[in-house]
């Protein structure tokens, strides 16, 4: 996360690139584009395991952002205020996905073909082919039990656990209550602590 | 009042303090079980944090590149559909045109009924029509001006000459 020096100097000159895109300039939308892209694509990813699809959510995020960009209001950062639109935009095609496939969105066999070796599961140097076979395998494992999860526990144990956010961040992105945001965090934990004990135990 | 399952995260995540926190570990029926339930979930977050962090996004120009042409596609598009809705646009619509027409034809039935009715002939007497159906010669009489005064109510009507340099002959009533 970023320290509250950076924090501040880049809130500053965010509300500023926002102010400038509320005037009709797209420039600055590209900025926050860049600044938010890797973020904001590693978050869909997570929660839907298509690199392809997280390309699509993502850019359908960016652009409703860009679309209502005119309504943002400064009262909380630009990055809840996109995490906002993302997760509205993620949970709901996932909601979509779970209702047109009957609830089953994994699939084993569209996993395990992802071995990419451009990939960042496959350090670039030292590893070994086994160990990056393992490696692998253990993300499946992972994406596999979130999978399981219902897509608001998932955007809250990922906010939480790779993000970092705040119980009221994760709140304010979720359009709901602190104690809500720690309720689904309990039983998302819970249900992954059972699915991959033995993963954790192991590692 | 906070729930257990509150209580049970703001714990795990080294949230609480204090009194609160003294409370809730002397609420634990089994102290030794929850503490070992919290490492587990510290292992499962180092497990999520190293394995699933920063997936990386390739072709990160691509990406800002599709969007921007997605941003001017859409700008277009909202450009074009505010000058359709424009009510400067030349195009009538066809409820407009419905419309219009309705209007038209609506005002034009009013005028007509209101002039008929004003133009209904009034009740003359066949002397005042005599007298109306004359005409006076504009060369024999150029200064020549005929008034009519009608009083409907007395049922009288007067007529008033004036600079007739002649009566003709026949000018009279039969």
């Amino acid at each position: 996360m970023q320290t509250e020096a950076t924090l501040a100097q880049s809130d500053v000159s965010e509300l500023d690139l926002v102010k400038r895109c509320q005037a009709g300039e797209t420039e600055p939308f590209d900025e926050l584009v860049t600044r938010y892209r890797t973020r904001v694509f590693g978050m869909i990813y997570n929660m839907v395991h298509s690199e392809q699809d997280a390309w699509d959510l993502a850019q359908e995020s960016f652009l409703k952002a860009w679309k209502s960009i005119g309504r943002f209001r400064g009262q909380s950062s630009f990055y809840t205020w996109i995490y906002r639109i993302v997760m509205n935009v993620t949970i709901d095609w996932l909601r979509k996905k779970q209702v047109r496939g009957g609830g089953a969105e994994f699939d084993d066999a569209i996993q395990l073909r992802e071995i990419d070796p451009a990939s960042r599961t496959v350090p670039k140097t030292e590893a070994l082919p086994h160990q990056a076979m393992e490696r692998d395998e253990i993300r499946a494992r992972i994406e596999k039990a979130i999978g399981q999860l219902s897509p608001e526990h998932r955007a809250v144990i990922l906010m939480k656990e790779i993000d970092e956010m705040q119980y009221h961040e994760i709140a304010e992105a979720l359009g709901c209550s602190i104690g809500t945001v720690m309720s689904r965090l309990f039983y998302a934990r819970k249900k992954l602590q059972s699915l991959l004990r033995d993963v954790y135990e192991s590692v | 009042m906070k729930a257990f399952e509150e209580k049970w995260t703001a714990w795990l995540d080294d949230q609480l303090s204090g009194r609160e926190l003294s409370e809730f570990e002397a609420s634990l029926p089994d102290k030794a079980a929850a503490q070992a339930e919290k490492a587990d979930a510290k292992k499962l977050s180092e497990l999520l944090k190293r394995e699933l962090t920063a997936y990386p996004l390739k072709n990160e120009e691509f990406f800002s590149h599709q969007l921007r042409e997605k941003i001017v596609q859409e700008s277009g598009e909202e450009a074009r559909e505010r000058a359709r809705r424009s009510p400067t646009s030349s195009w009538w619509t066809i409820p407009r045109l419905l419309w219009a027409g309705t209007a038209s034809l609506a005002v034009f039935l009013i005028c007509t009924v209101l002039v008929v009715r004003q133009e209904r002939p009034a009740e003359e007497s066949q002397y005042l029509t005599q007298i109306l159906n004359a005409r006076v010669d504009p060369v024999v009489s150029p200064n020549a001006t005929v008034s009519i005064f009608e009083v409907k109510q007395d049922h009288a009507t007067v007529l008033w000459t004036e600079g007739l340099q002649s009566l003709p002959a026949d000018y009279a009533a039969k």
